[in-house]
C-alpha cells in the first residue's frame, strides 16, 4: 500500500493560477512550473503571493480559476491527499509534527499498515532508516518529536514526505529556522534528491541561498509573476530589484563605529523560561554608545528570555543589569522607559501594539500620561493628531488614517510606526529584538537606516536577531547566545559566517 | 475498625467496587476517545440517561434485554452524531454545547419516562454470569467472576480501547487530531471524520453506560437516575491522564472508596455521614493532585479546527 | 402466590400492631406534642401570641363561587414513589371531593432540586393569582420567606417544617410536617420480629428533615421490638442517587440484613436490591408494594389530604397562614399500607 511505487512527475505546472481572499488578489494570472531533477526558487517578499500559491499545489487552497497540470494531465486537488496522490509533498514553515508522537508515528500517520488494522511501527522505522541513509537525513525513529532540535524535526518533514513517495517537494523557507551549517547540511540533501530526479520548490526570500541553491528562479511581487530565470544569469541586485521593484541597497555603507562610555551593562545574568529552567545562564555583555552590539543565535537559545528581562517583563533570578550607571536589574518597564532606554519587542502583535487601538492610540500608548499629549490625566486629541501625523510622515508609514485599527496595517508598517514611537523619545540604549522579522526588504532597508542613524547619533544598540544577515550587516561586534551562554563576542568586520555558525551551534569561541 | 478489615468484608467492597464501576467505565472509556481526538464532550450525563431510558422502555414492552441494549447504542450514536455535528461541523463551543446536550437529554428522558411509562416500575435485568472455573478461584472468584454480562464488557473495553489508541492505524490518527490537527490534515486525514467518529463512539459508550444502569445494575428508570454519573466520568478521563488504564485506575479508586465509605457507615463506625459520603470526592481530589501529569492532555482539546488557520 | 399471601398476611400484622403498638409507642418514639384527642394541631399566632385552637373536624371547603387555584413546587417528581408524589396525589384526592378541575385548579412544577429555580417557580405562580402556593421542600423556606410578603393576597405552605415565619411577620405561610418517626417505629417493630438473621440495614438519603425522623424511629422501633437486634445505618448523601442507595442496599444485605427499609425517592434502586436477593422492604412516605410486592412488607404512607382541605377552608374563611400542621397516625395524615 505504499505509494512509493508511483511512476514519479516529470513536469508540473500551473497555468493562470487567480486567488482572491476579500479585499485582496493574492494571485493574479500566475505561471509557474517546476522539472523532474531542478530546484526552482520562488523568490517574493511577504505578501508576494508565494505561501498562496503553494498552498493551492497542496490542495489546501482552490484557485478561483486557472489550472494545475501534471505531465500533460490537469489535476484537481480537494484536499491535501488528493495532492500527496499526486506526489507532492510540502515541508512548511510551521512544521506540521504532532509533537507527542514518535518520529516512526509522524511518518506512518494517515497511510495504511501492511498489517491491516495494525500499526507496523517496526517496519515503517526500518523504511526511515532506509531513506535517512541515503539522503543524509539522520535522525531516530524511536525518538519522541518535542526532544529533537529544530534541524532533525525539519529533516523529519522531509522523511514523511518522502516516505510518502512524493515526487516534487515544497520548501516553504525551510532555512529559517536554522544555523548557517545545518543550512549546508540541508543543501546537500536537496541537492541530492534533486539528482535523483526529485522537483524541488525553494521558497525564500534569502537570496543568497536562492543564488547558491537553485537551477532556476520564479519572482513573484504584489501576487504578480515578475519572471523566471535561469539562476546562473541573475545576481544578487538583480534578484532584489526585481523582487523589490525598486534599487535596493543590500550593504549598508557605515562609518568605523567610535565607542563612547559604556550605557548598558549585563553582568553573570541569570534568568528563569517559561518552562521552569533556566532559559538565560550566566550572561554577561556590555554595550557601548554609538555602537550596535549584535546578538546571533538559533532561535529559542534565550534570546527571548533576555529581551525581557533586559526590558521589565521577566524578573532575573542572578545578576546585574546597569543602565546609564544605575542598576536596573528588577526596575519596571517604565522606569527603564524613564532611563532613556527603549525597545522594539520581538512579537509585535502582543507586546509592541494593542492591536483593536488605533494608530493614533497606539503612537502615544507610553507617553499618554505626559504633556503634551494630556494635561491631568485628559488627553488632548489635537496634540496628539498632529504628533501622529508627524510620526506617519517621518517614518512613511502607509496607513489609510490616523484612526485605522493597527492590526489593519502590514507588518512593516507597524513597525515602523514602533520605531517612529520608540526613536522620538531620543533613548539612549536601544534594545532591538527581531525589528524585521516577517517584515519585507523595502521596511526592513528603512528600518535598518533608522538604526543605523541612532548609531551615528551616539544611541547604544543591542540587536537581538535570528537572522544573520541582518546582524552581520548593522553590527560593529557580533555576541553569539546557545543555550542561555554567551559563546563569544567576536569583531563584526572579520568573522566569518562559518565560525559565527560554529558558535551559533554551541561551540565556544577560541582564541 | 477491625469489623471492617475482615475478608468477607474486603471482597464485599471489591465487589460492589466492580459494580458501581461499570457505568463509569463505559461513560469514560468513550469520552477518552472524544477526547484523544480533541472534542470535549459534557453532554456524556445527558446521553446516558437517554442510554438508561431507551434500554429499560425497549426491554420492557419487547421482553428482549439485547433488543434494550442496542436501542440504547443506538440513541447514544444519534446523540453522538448530533455532538459531532454542532462541534465539529457548527464548530461551537464544546463545554456550552456539552451542557445543552446534558439538558436536553435530562429533559426528553424525563418527559419519555412520564408518558411512556408513568412511574417507576422494575425488570429483570441481564442476570449474573458465573464464568466456569475462575469462579471457583477461593475467596476472590465469586468477588471478581460472578457479575453480568455488562460488567465483564466494561472492564474487557479498557484493554480493547488502550489497543486501539496505542496499536492501530485509527489510534494513530485518533492521537494525532487531538495533538495537531493541522498536522494530520497536512497528511490527508480527515479532521472532521475522526472527529466524528470518536464523538459518535463515545456517545454509544455513554448510551451503554446508562443501559448498563437500567437493565443491568439497578433493573429499573427514574428520571434523572444518573445524577452526575456522566460528569464524574467526564472527570475521570483527566484523571486518568486520557489512558485507559488510567481510567480504569481512576473508576476503581473513586468506586471502591464508594462501597468502602458504605461499609463504614453499615459498620457503624463513628464517623459523620456527611463525612463518609465525602470520602470518595476527597480522594480523588487528592489523588488528582499528588499525581499531577498534563504531558498527555491532547493538545488540541475543545479547540475546533478549521484549515488554513496557523 | 406464595409471597402474596406473606404480604396479606403481614399487612395484618401491621393493622393489629398498629392498633397494639402505636398509642404505647407515639409518647416514647419522639416529642410529639400529643395530648388531647384531636384531629389536626393547629397553632394560630395572632400579633405573635401563640393560641391553640383545636379543629374537631375538617368539613370539606365549602364548594366555591369560582375555581379554588392551587399551584405546587416540588423537588422531584409526581411519580417518585415517595414525597412529592404523596403531596400531588393528595392534591388530586382532595381534587375529586371538591367536584374536579372546575372547582379545583391544580399547577405544579416538579424536578425542582434547584433552589434558585424553585423560588421563580414560586414566584411566578404567587404573581399569576394562585390562591395557594405550596413549596414542597424544606430547602424552599429562605426564599419563601422572602416572597411571601410581597404577595399579601396568597397563602403560602412550607413543608416538611413547622416554622410559619410568624417571628418575621409573616402571617400568610402554613407549615406541615410528618411525624415520620412514628411509621418508622411501628414498621421497626414489625421488621424486628419478623428477621430471622437479626440484623437490619436502614439507608437514608441526607441525615436531615422526615428521612432522619423516619430512620432514627424505625431503628429505636426495632431495638425496642426486639432485644438484641442489630440495626445498621447508612446515609448515601443525595436524595437522587439510585445507584449508590442501591449498593448501600447491597452493603446492607451483606452485612447479614434480611430487612429493608430507606427513605427518599432514590429507594427504588434498593427496593429492587431487597427483591433480586430476597430480602424484605419496608417503604416510607407513599405506597411502595407495587414495585416488587413480594419484597415489599408494607409502606408508612403520608396523607396530606386532611391538612390540605384545612389550608384550603382557610383560606376561604380569610385565614391566610400562621398555622402549623403534623401528620401522625392519629390524625389519620400517617397511614401503613
Amino acid at each position: 500500500m505504499n505509494t512509493s511505487a508511483r511512476t514519479p512527475l516529470r513536469e508540473l505546472k500551473m497555468v493562470d493560477i487567480v486567488k482572491r481572499f476579500p479585499g485582496v488578489l493574492a494571485n493574479d494570472g500566475v505561471n509557474f512550473d517546476v522539472r523532474a531533477g531542478e530546484v526552482h526558487a520562488l523568490l517574493g517578499e511577504n505578501g508576494a503571493g508565494k505561501s498562496t500559491l503553494m498552498r493551492q499545489l497542496y490542495g489546501l487552497y482552490k484557485p478561483d480559476s486557472g489550472q494545475i497540470i501534471i505531465d500533460g494531465q490537469p489535476r484537481v486537488f480537494q484536499s491535501p491527499a488528493d495532492a500527496i496522490h499526486a506526489g507532492v509533498g510540502m515541508i512548511h514553515q510551521h512544521f506540521m509534527l504532532v509533537s507527542s508522537l514518535t518520529v516512526a508515528e509522524n511518518v506512518a500517520l494517515g497511510l495504511a499498515s501492511t498489517r491491516g488494522p495494525r500499526l507496523d511501527l517496526d517496519r515503517v522505522a526500518e523504511r526511515i532508516r532506509g531513506l535517512a541513509e541515503r539522503y543524509g537525513l539522520k535522525v531516530d525513529p524511536s525518538a519522541v518529536v518535542w526532544q529533537l532540535s529544530v534541524g532533525e524535526q525539519q529533516r523529519v518533514e522531509i522523511l514523511k514526505a518522502l516516505y510518502r513517495g512524493a515526487s516534487l517537494l515544497v520548501l516553504d523557507e525551510p532555512t529559517a529556522v536554522l544555523t548557517p551549517q545545518e543550512a549546508q547540511e540541508l543543501f546537500v540533501t536537496l541537492r541530492q534528491m534533486a539528482d535523483d530526479g526529485h522537483a524541488l520548490i525553494f521558497i525564500s526570500h534569502k537570496l543568497h541561498e536562492v543564488l547558491a541553491l537553485s537551477h532556476r528562479v520564479t519572482v513573484l511581487r504584489d501576487g504578480r509573476l515578475v519572471g523566471t530565470y535561469p539562476t546562473a544569469e541573475m545576481t544578487r541586485a538583480d534578484l532584489a530589484r526585481l523582487m523589490v521593484g525598486r534599487e535596493v541597497l543590500l550593504q549598508y555603507d557605515r562609518p568605523p563605529a567610535q565607542p563612547g562610555e559604556t550605557r548598558l551593562q549585563i553582568d553573570g545574568l541569570w534568568a528563569i523560561g517559561d518552562r521552569g529552567v533556566d532559559a538565560v545562564r550566566d550572561f554577561s555583555l556590555t554595550v557601548r554608545a554609538g555602537e550596535v552590539v549584535g546578538l546571533a543565535g538559533v532561535s529559542g537559545n534565550g534570546q527571548r528570555e533576555l529581551a525581557e528581562v533586559l526590558t521589565g517583563l521577566r524578573q532575573p533570578s542572578r545578576g546585574k543589569v546597569t543602565l546609564n550607571g544605575r542598576d536596573v536589574t528588577h526596575a519596571s518597564p517604565a522606569e527603564r522607559i524613564a532611563a532613556g532606554q527603549c525597545a522594539i519587542p520581538e512579537e509585535r502583535m502582543r507586546t509592541g501594539v494593542i492591536k483593536d487601538f488605533s494608530v493614533l492610540e497606539n503612537a502615544i500608548l507610553c507617553d499618554h500620561s505626559h504633556r503634551p499629549f494630556s494635561r491631568n490625566t485628559v488627553l488632548n486629541f489635537g496634540e496628539i493628531a498632529a504628533h501622529t501625523r508627524r510620526l506617519i510622515a517621518d517614518y512613511a508609514v502607509k496607513t489609510p488614517t490616523a484612526e485605522t485599527p493597527i492590526k489593519n496595517l502590514s507588518g512593516g508598517n507597524i513597525q515602523k510606526l514602533i520605531l517612529a514611537r520608540e526613536l522620538c523619545r531620543k533613548p539612549t540604549v536601544i534594545i532591538a529584538a527581531q525589528p524585521t522579522r516577517g517584515v519585507d526588504i523595502g521596511a526592513s532597508e528603512y528600518i535598518h537606516h533608522r538604526l543605523l542613524e541612532q548609531r551615528a547619533a551616539g544611541t547604544a544598540t543591542l540587536l537581538i536577531s535570528e537572522d544573520l544577515d541582518e546582524i552581520r550587516a548593522l553590527s560593529d561586534r557580533i555576541a553569539v547566545i546557545f543555550e542561555g551562554r554567551l559563546m563569544g563576542v567576536v569583531d563584526a568586520a572579520t568573522a566569518t559566517a562559518e565560525s559565527l555558525g560554529l558558535m551559533m551551534a554551541g561551540t565556544r569561541q577560541t582564541e | 475498625m477491625s469489623e471492617l478489615f475482615t475478608l468477607p468484608v474486603l471482597l464485599g467492597i471489591l465487589y460492589s467496587g466492580i459494580r458501581l464501576a461499570t457505568p463509569y467505565l463505559y461513560a469514560a472509556i468513550g469520552e477518552t476517545f472524544a477526547q484523544r481526538s480533541g472534542v470535549y464532550n459534557l453532554g456524556v450525563e445527558g446521553i446516558m440517561l437517554m442510554g438508561a431510558y431507551t434500554a429499560f422502555y425497549v426491554a420492557s414492552i419487547s421482553g428482549d434485554l439485547w433488543l434494550g441494549l442496542g436501542a440504547a447504542a443506538g440513541v447514544g450514536a444519534m446523540l453522538g452524531l448530533l455532538m459531532a455535528f454542532v462541534s465539529v461541523t457548527l464548530r461551537a463551543e464544546q463545554g456550552i454545547s456539552g451542557i445543552g446536550l446534558h439538558l436536553f437529554g435530562l429533559g426528553l428522558s424525563t418527559l419519555l419516562f412520564k408518558t411512556t411509562l408513568g412511574g417507576v416500575t422494575s425488570i429483570s435485568g441481564f442476570q449474573p454470569v458465573r464464568i466456569p472455573f475462575l469462579a471457583d478461584i477461593p475467596l476472590l472468584g465469586d468477588a471478581l467472576f460472578n457479575h453480568n454480562l455488562l460488567v465483564y464488557v466494561a472492564f474487557l473495553l479498557v484493554p480493547v480501547a488502550n489497543w486501539v489508541i496505542n496499536d492501530t492505524t485509527l489510534g494513530l490518527k485518533i492521537r494525532a487530531v487531538g495533538q495537531n490537527p493541522a498536522a494530520a490534515d497536512s497528511l490527508g486525514v480527515s479532521v472532521g471524520k475522526i472527529r466524528y467518529l470518536t464523538v459518535t463512539v463515545g456517545g454509544v459508550f455513554a448510551g451503554i453506560a446508562g443501559a448498563s444502569l437500567s437493565i443491568a445494575l439497578i433493573n429499573l428508570f427514574q428520571e434523572n437516575m444518573t445524577n452526575g454519573q456522566g460528569f464524574i466520568a467526564v472527570a475521570l478521563v483527566y484523571f486518568g491522564g486520557w489512558r485507559p488504564w488510567g481510567v480504569l485506575g481512576g473508576a476503581m479508586l473513586f468506586s471502591l472508596v464508594n462501597a468502602l465509605q458504605l461499609w463504614i457507615q453499615v459498620a457503624g463506625i463513628e464517623l459523620e455521614s456527611d463525612i463518609a459520603v465525602m470520602l470518595p470526592y476527597l480522594l480523588t481530589i487528592v489523588a488528582l493532585a499528588v499525581a499531577v501529569r498534563r504531558a498527555q492532555q491532547p493538545a488540541a482539546l475543545s479547540k475546533p479546527f478549521e484549515r488554513g488557520e496557523a | 402466590m406464595n409471597t402474596f399471601s406473606t404480604r396479606i398476611r403481614w399487612a395484618a400484622a401491621a393493622a393489629l400492631l398498629l392498633a397494639a403498638c402505636a398509642p404505647a409507642a407515639a409518647p416514647t418514639s419522639a416529642p410529639v406534642p400529643t395530648a388531647e384527642p384531636q384531629i389536626i394541631e393547629v397553632t394560630r399566632v395572632v400579633a405573635g401570641t401563640p393560641e391553640v385552637q383545636v379543629i374537631t373536624a375538617t368539613p370539606p371547603p365549602a364548594a366555591p363561587a369560582e375555581t379554588f387555584r392551587v399551584a405546587i413546587v416540588m423537588p422531584s417528581s409526581t411519580t417518585d414513589m415517595a414525597f412529592s408524589q404523596s403531596m400531588y396525589e393528595g392534591l388530586l384526592a382532595v381534587q375529586r371531593e371538591m367536584g374536579g378541575e372546575g372547582a379545583m385548579e391544580i399547577a405544579y412544577s416538579e424536578g425542582m432540586f434547584s433552589v434558585p429555580d424553585a423560588a421563580a417557580a414560586l414566584r411566578d405562580y404567587a404573581s399569576q393569582g394562585y390562591d395557594l402556593v405550596i413549596a414542597h421542600g424544606s430547602q424552599y423556606g429562605t426564599s419563601l420567606a422572602q416572597l411571601a410578603p410581597e404577595f399579601p393576597e396568597t397563602s403560602f405552605a412550607w413543608g416538611t417544617a413547622l416554622d410559619t415565619f410568624q417571628a418575621q411577620g409573616v402571617t400568610n405561610v402554613f407549615a406541615y410536617q410528618a411525624e415520620a418517626q412514628q411509621g418508622g417505629y411501628v414498621l421497626g417493630t414489625i421488621a424486628a420480629l419478623m428477621s430471622e438473621s437479626g440484623v437490619i440495614g436502614i439507608s437514608g438519603p441526607v441525615e436531615a428533615g422526615d428521612a432522619k425522623l423516619y430512620v432514627d424511629g424505625f431503628k429505636f422501633g426495632a431495638e425496642s421490638a426486639k432485644a438484641g437486634t442489630k440495626v445498621n445505618v447508612s446515609y448515601t448523601g443525595s436524595f437522587s442517587d439510585v445507584s449508590l442507595m442501591a449498593a448501600a442496599a447491597e452493603t446492607h444485605v451483606a452485612a447479614g440484613a434480611d430487612m429493608l427499609t430507606g427513605s427518599s425517592q432514590s429507594v427504588v434502586g434498593a427496593i429492587g436490591v431487597a427483591k433480586d436477593q430476597g430480602a424484605y422492604w419496608f417503604g416510607t412516605q407513599w405506597e411502595q408494594t407495587f414495585l416488587a410486592p413480594e419484597a415489599v412488607v408494607a409502606s408508612q404512607v403520608y396523607d396530606w389530604t386532611g391538612i390540605i382541605k384545612d389550608m384550603i377552608a382557610s383560606h376561604q374563611a380569610g385565614v391566610l397562614g400562621g398555622k402549623s400542621y403534623t401528620l401522625t397516625f392519629k390524625n389519620g395524615g400517617l397511614v401503613i399500607a
